[in-house]
């Protein structure tokens, strides 16, 4: 079901960023790691991540300019429909009370269904690490809220390729020195959420799988249905659909995809390069 | 007990996935011959790479109930062929769907997916929101069609059926006389949308073809109609989300169904279905489903009275 709402808030976040706030009721509570299709009258419909939510029933989206619906959509105005289906999709699993260490792992607007998923950690009481990694400091996001979050016992780290903010390099090194810190037994105890590029999230899924470290990561694939009949999001060899089986998936289910890190299919159902 | 013969196809299960729904992967028609399909049909392809139509393209309306107008994306028959080919060598029953803007170029990739390895072909003449409907719409271009393709190709040939026109039966009675092996009776109902905030067609193309709970009486029927006067098998299709909806079908005349949108609830409807069927034929004490085929019809129904 579709319904069109207006746009009740607009943040910038940073240039071509920015946050759409939407009231969609209480009725149904999306969770961290959901995604909504996202519908830009008279211009396309995407997939995009749920950026947050609150009680009185307000949805976020958190939109970068990467394409001519993006584009669109940072056009609107405060008062404009959109149309929304959703929230679709699996979500990041609370971590069991004995993880010793959660990392939260966000590269660029990756970061957009780990922000939703820190508010509800922090809520939870749980203590984390967020680590966001972009290519310079004009494309850092949520920097006000999330170091706020360092305020409360979690910390915050940042990458930058050019050392702008934060470490010069990559979220992958920087994660890499922190477990580095990690004792081998406590391995298993550590958990990582992570969403960005796939490239980004295939080194940590090869980092975490070398250590034993839990993975919990944000796929994302082309898609017209959003709820498992179109087939475009189909991951081979296993045959798991993103939109519904996904975008959420452990480290054993990404260890079986052959298309991970690899290959997505484009409208036409042909496989192309990621 | 629920093996059937289509033409000459031997599937295990009555039941062959729609074309459209989920039908270029062979990873996920791996997963959908497991949960209990006994044939895939595939996206309909054509001679070329196509993108279709822009998002929204694919909607829930009422729950169960779709609108699509996705425009015949699909990689083109010349990428497919491998596809074919890999769903071959792993024993899949494949129909694939063909189209194309003329009957040469049908003949073209039917010829092509029958030499990758396709068990049947399916004339496409029917989807609604694509150029092909205006075949499906006329009883001599659907002959004509029919009679080109059945001449060439040496597999069996399918032809479905467009539900938006005055009378399915002389439009099926047309694919028939051409030669078509089997009907599948019914392709998705022209229909649309409207935003009542937005004001506009919600689909990027306007209208599309509506699928699933809405359409199964009305699909119900059309076999029923067609079960009177043709002597080729009907695969019934539209609709069907539990095993009673897929029990209707055979009492209306069907040989085969095929099962496309309900697969949002996940594959396990199609488990589901089996076994409900199965349990039903078991309690009625019969021993294949082909036995149940067109009971409805011999009950006497109310005809007009004189007024």
């Amino acid at each position: 079901m579709i319904k069109t709402v207006k746009i009740k808030r607009i943040i910038g976040e940073c240039a071509g960023v920015k946050t759409i706030s939407f009231k969609l009721g209480n009725n149904i509570i999306p969770k961290p790691g959901q995604f909504v299709m996202i519908w830009v009258p008279g211009v396309d419909e995407i997939p995009m991540s749920i950026s947050d939510y609150d009680e009185s029933g307000n949805w976020s989206i958190t939109v970068k300019d990467v394409g001519e619906c993006t584009n669109a959509l940072l056009n609107l105005n405060v008062g404009d429909f959109i149309g929304i289906r959703g929230p679709l999709g699996t979500h990041f699993k609370i971590p069991p009370k004995s993880s010793k260490y959660i990392f939260l792992i966000g590269g660029g607007i990756g970061m957009a269904p780990l922000k939703f998923l820190s508010l509800q950690l922090k809520e939870s009481g749980f203590t984390f690490q967020i680590i966001e990694g972009v290519k310079n400091k004009d494309e850092l996001i949520y920097l006000d809220e999330l170091l706020n979050i360092k305020n409360q016992n979690s910390e915050f780290f940042c990458s930058t390729d050019d050392g702008t903010y934060g470490q010069k390099g990559l979220a992958t090194e920087l994660f890499e020195e922190k477990i580095s810190e990690i004792k081998l037994e406590d391995m298993k105890n550590t958990i990582v959420y992570t969403c960005g590029p796939e490239i980004m999230i295939y080194h940590l899924f090869q980092l975490c799988k070398k250590y034993g470290i839990q993975l919990f990561a944000s796929l994302e694939r082309i898609m017209r249905c959003g709820c498992g009949l179109c087939g475009l999001c189909t991951i081979d060899p296993v045959g798991i659909l993103v939109c519904k089986d996904g975008p959420i998936f452990n480290l054993e289910q990404l260890n079986e995809m052959d298309d991970f890190g690899k290959y997505k299919r484009d409208f036409t159902g042909k496989k192309i390069n990621i | 007990m629920l093996e059937v013969n289509i033409s000459g196809l031997n599937l295990k299960s009555p039941f062959i996935l729609a074309s459209g729904i989920l039908g270029v992967s062979f990873s996920s028609m791996k997963k959908l011959m497991d949960a209990g399909f006994g044939a895939i049909t595939t996206k309909s392809i054509g001679p070329k790479p196509r993108i279709g139509y822009k998002n929204p393209s694919i909607i829930e309306i009422f729950p169960g109930t779709f609108l699509n107008s996705v425009g015949l994306g699909n990689p083109g028959i010349d990428y497919f062929i491998s596809e074919i080919k890999e769903i071959k060598a792993n024993n899949i029953p494949l129909i694939v769907s063909v189209f194309g803007d003329t009957n040469e170029l049908y003949l073209e990739v039917a010829l092509k997916a029958q030499e990758a390895g396709a068990d049947a072909i399916e004339i496409n003449i029917s989807c609604p929101h694509a150029e092909v409907s205006s075949i499906g719409i006329n009883k001599d271009l659907t002959f004509d069609l029919t009679k080109l393709l059945k001449e060439k190709l040496s597999i069996p040939l399918f032809v479905k059926l467009n539900p938006n026109v005055t009378d399915i039966c002389e439009i099926a009675l047309a694919a028939q006389e051409g030669g078509a092996d089997a009907v599948i009776a019914i392709n998705t109902l022209a229909a649309m949308l409207i935003d009542i905030n937005t004001m506009r067609p919600i689909l990027s193309h306007g209208s599309g073809g509506l699928s699933g709970r809405a359409i199964h009486p009305i699909a119900v029927k059309k076999v029923y109609d067609l079960y009177k006067i043709l002597n080729i098998p009907i695969i019934g299709c539209g609709g069907i989300s539990n095993w009673e909806d897929a029990v209707e079908f055979f009492l209306a005349g069907a040989t085969s169904l095929q099962i496309g949108t309900s697969l949002y609830q996940g594959f396990d409807i199609v488990k589901k279905i089996n076994k409900g069927i199965r349990e039903y034929l078991e309690l009625n004490n019969f021993k294949n489903i082909s036995e149940i085929k067109g009971i409805s019809h011999e009950f006497k129904t109310q005809k007009v009275p004189d007024f």
